[in-house]
């Protein structure tokens, strides 16, 4: 931890996130989500661009399990991968 | 919000623990290039490997602190207490976007490199949570 002496420079406030804290995956429900994506980061020398598919089914599997708020996923950023879904051919449930 | 595509910034990660808490705690990645605008996801891991349960708060800093205005959590897994029982090991993400209006800083035309670093601390009745910079 630093002591920063910054009298004439503002110091850094931590904010708490816009959303709150998730809550534990303690069963890990959500790993196999995860284990995709960390592999989509290793595989694209962790490119975050790259692996917004993963971390978009990460979070999808979140909010299934009641692991995250419900959230409309163009409100998490991913509003140009849900319309490319969108334009494909309806995929077999 | 639109990603400013011509702005690469390199996002590294540390991982604390305070002297007070026994969990292994570590970043899952060691860096993750983002553009402003996009939001990104990225991993952190904890591990209680006591015989007890242990209850860990955390907060966390970026550096250098004048990007830190820029960097918006959506979700993560800090600054609320986080119960771990014994051996226990969960994955902790962090959901988070550089603010677009990064781009247009001019005092961050240099910056291409951001550190989050994030403290844990074992939560003890009656204990406050203590804040970068004010030890």
């Amino acid at each position: 931890m630093s002591t920063a002496m910054n009298f004439s420079t503002k110091s850094f406030t931590p904010r708490p996130p816009d959303k709150g804290a998730f809550p534990l995956d303690h069963f890990g429900e959500c790993s196999a989500f995860k284990e995709r994506f960390m592999e989509c980061l290793h595989h694209s020398g962790y490119e975050s661009a790259a692996c917004r598919q993963s971390a978009m089914a990460y979070l999808e599997c979140r909010m299934d399990r009641q692991l995250m708020a419900n959230e409309p996923l163009e409100k998490l950023g991913f509003k140009d991968l849900i319309n490319e879904k969108s334009e494909e051919k309806p995929e077999k449930l | 919000m639109e990603p400013v595509r011509n702005r690469r910034i390199r996002v590294t990660f540390n991982a604390d623990t305070h002297a007070s808490i026994q969990w292994n705690f570590r970043p899952q990645q060691s860096e993750i290039y983002v553009v402003p605008g996009e939001t990104a996801l990225a991993f952190y891991k904890a591990k209680n490997p006591t015989d007890k349960p242990i209850i860990g708060i955390s907060t966390y800093n970026v550096v250098p602190f004048e990007a830190g205005q820029y960097f918006n959590k959506i979700q993560c897994f800090c600054f609320e207490e986080q119960r771990l029982n014994p051996q226990e090991e969960v994955d902790m993400p962090v959901f988070f976007y550089i603010d677009p209006e990064f781009a247009e800083d001019p005092k961050m035309a240099k910056v291409d490199l951001i550190t989050l670093s994030y403290t844990f601390f074992e939560a003890k009745e009656g204990q406050k949570l203590p804040l970068p910079g004010y030890q």
